[in-house]
């Protein structure tokens, strides 16, 4: 994938050689931009028996260029799982070359969505017609966190308890601080603060990790597909409201932050979570939390880079995410007699 | 060695090239994707070579005074004893920037120790003043990364 020139060929041979009957030639390949942890691109696929199709490859950046690091086996293991139980409305996987012996890299072959982003689709739409769009989207992540982990075959850790998982989640703060090229002393007072003001439990469930409008892919008749499941894990469904509102603060329209209260409504009516677990402290407590799993894999790029073990213009660039982590971490870990703030 | 144009306005000489002269002659959307994000990054390196040891000396001080506060409180614990312990044998007047960076590491574990303490024995009027400690580097950071948003995400 990284010598776009091969690829062509090399695709072709990959896609023939999985399907077994039909010989495919790859008529145009392109790179595509927009996302950052991994190396992607789009294929038009002309197969022997005349049909042509759009395919998505994902695959990893060269070795020491990679933002964030992240188990392609693993993703692949968790969308085939999901996929196969129908459970999430995703984007079907075709084929994974899990050596990279011979596409150059770990890559997932994707089906394409005949759609655009969200991100894009608000992107273009005036603002006061963004209530549907906010409404779509709590729907979207709520059909995640209804989903019985126990029901699924996930190939990702299970948490023992609620009260465990959230002790090691806090403690990401401090691991983070401890493995990074410098102290940063917000990590571990947001983490002895996070500790001091633990929220009501919920019941674990699928967390999609990096759920931001630019990883929903909307189809022509407007289904929600999610894509970027890299970083899922099972864990505590807040994080991902949470998540939300951090990035689409600092990366808009944030659709929580238009009507708040009826987001958090809509959410609850459609998870079944009552207001005593999800409410604007909860969502301002999250808010902080959250971000550390992204915040954390950012870090480790730049401690990477600033050890001479990594390098690349997105470890440099995405640096200013952590500044805006850190500004979130202070809205949300309040000072003593003052009110939280949900919104970034 | 010639201090005038200074680094910030070499780097800020740089940034302006490239998005008038190279910018304008990419079509493809990957590259002009790199392009806007290497204008930002010399945009925050231009910030940095500007003020970057003036603001961490100065936040080292109020670091460790800070912490010197704090040891010295019921709060005080031995680890932040150990932290004040490290920095005085690690600190170094040098200006040169690796020396700098040192030093405001080993201020950093300070402050972290001393919240730490701090929030462990509820003193309030610690913590809103180690908070504005908080407030004042983030300040400086926000001020490195100026306007920011992340491009190409779509």
């Amino acid at each position: 994938m990284h010598d776009a020139g091969v690829m062509p060929e090399r695709l072709g041979r990959f896609l023939s050689a999985r399907d077994g009957t039909r010989t495919a030639v790859v008529r145009r390949y392109e790179a595509m931009v927009g996302g950052y942890s991994r190396v992607m691109a789009r294929a038009e696929v002309a197969w022997s028996d005349g049909s042509v199709e759009m395919v998505v490859l994902r695959g990893d950046p060269p070795a020491g260029k990679a933002m964030i690091e992240t188990d392609r086996d693993v993703e692949h293991a968790l969308l085939h799982a999901l996929t196969s139980s129908g459970s999430v409305a995703m984007p079907a996987v075709r084929a994974y070359d899990s050596s990279g012996a011979e596409l150059g890299t770990k890559c997932i072959v994707l089906d394409h969505v005949d759609g655009q982003s969200l991100q894009a689709l608000l992107n273009a739409t005036p603002i006061e017609q963004h209530g549907e769009h906010a409404l779509d989207l709590v729907d979207t992540l709520a059909s995640i966190h209804a989903l019985d982990v126990d029901a699924l075959d996930l190939p990702i850790p299970r948490p023992t308890s609620w009260d465990d998982y959230l002790g090691e989640l806090i403690d990401r703060f401090r691991q983070a601080d401890r493995g990074h090229a410098e102290s940063v002393p917000f990590l571990r007072y947001v983490a002895s603060w996070l500790d001091a003001h633990r929220p009501p439990p919920l019941p674990l469930r699928l967390v999609h990790s990096d759920f931001q409008a630019a990883n929903i892919m909307v189809e022509r008749g407007g289904r929600h597909l999610m894509i970027d499941w890299e970083l899922a894990h099972v864990g505590d469904p807040r994080e991902d409201l949470g998540y939300y509102n951090v990035y689409s603060s600092a990366s808009g329209p944030n659709l929580f932050a238009r009507d708040p209260e009826a987001f958090l409504a809509r959410y609850r009516e459609r998870t079944g979570f009552d207001e005593q677990a999800v409410n604007l402290t909860t969502m301002g407590y999250f808010s902080s939390l959250a971000a550390i799993t992204v915040y954390a894999q950012v870090l480790h790029g730049a401690g990477a880079l600033a050890r001479g073990t990594n390098a690349g213009l997105l470890t440099t660039y995405t640096m200013n995410a952590l500044t805006i982590g850190h500004s979130n971490f202070l809205a949300g870990c309040t000072a003593p007699q003052s009110q939280p703030t949900a919104v970034a | 060695m010639l201090a005038r144009p200074t680094t910030e306005q070499i780097l800020l000489d740089v940034r302006a090239e490239l998005l008038s002269t190279i910018d304008a002659a990419v079509t493809e959307p990957a590259v002009k994707v790199a392009i806007q994000m290497m204008e930002n990054v010399l945009r925050n390196c231009a910030e940095r070579a500007a003020h970057e040891i003036a603001w961490m000396r100065d936040e080292t001080a109020a670091m460790v005074e800070y912490a010197e506060q704090v040891s010295a409180s019921p709060a005080g614990s031995a680890e932040l004893r150990d932290a004040l312990a490290s920095f005085s044998a690690g600190r170094s007047d040098s200006l040169h920037l690796d020396d700098v960076t040192a030093t405001y590491s080993l201020a950093g574990e300070c402050l972290s120790t001393a919240l730490e303490a701090v929030l462990a024995a509820g003193d309030d009027v610690l913590h809103v003043a180690g908070r504005r400690l908080l407030e004042q580097r983030l300040v400086h950071e926000q001020q490195i990364m100026g306007e920011w948003t992340m491009v190409g995400r779509a």
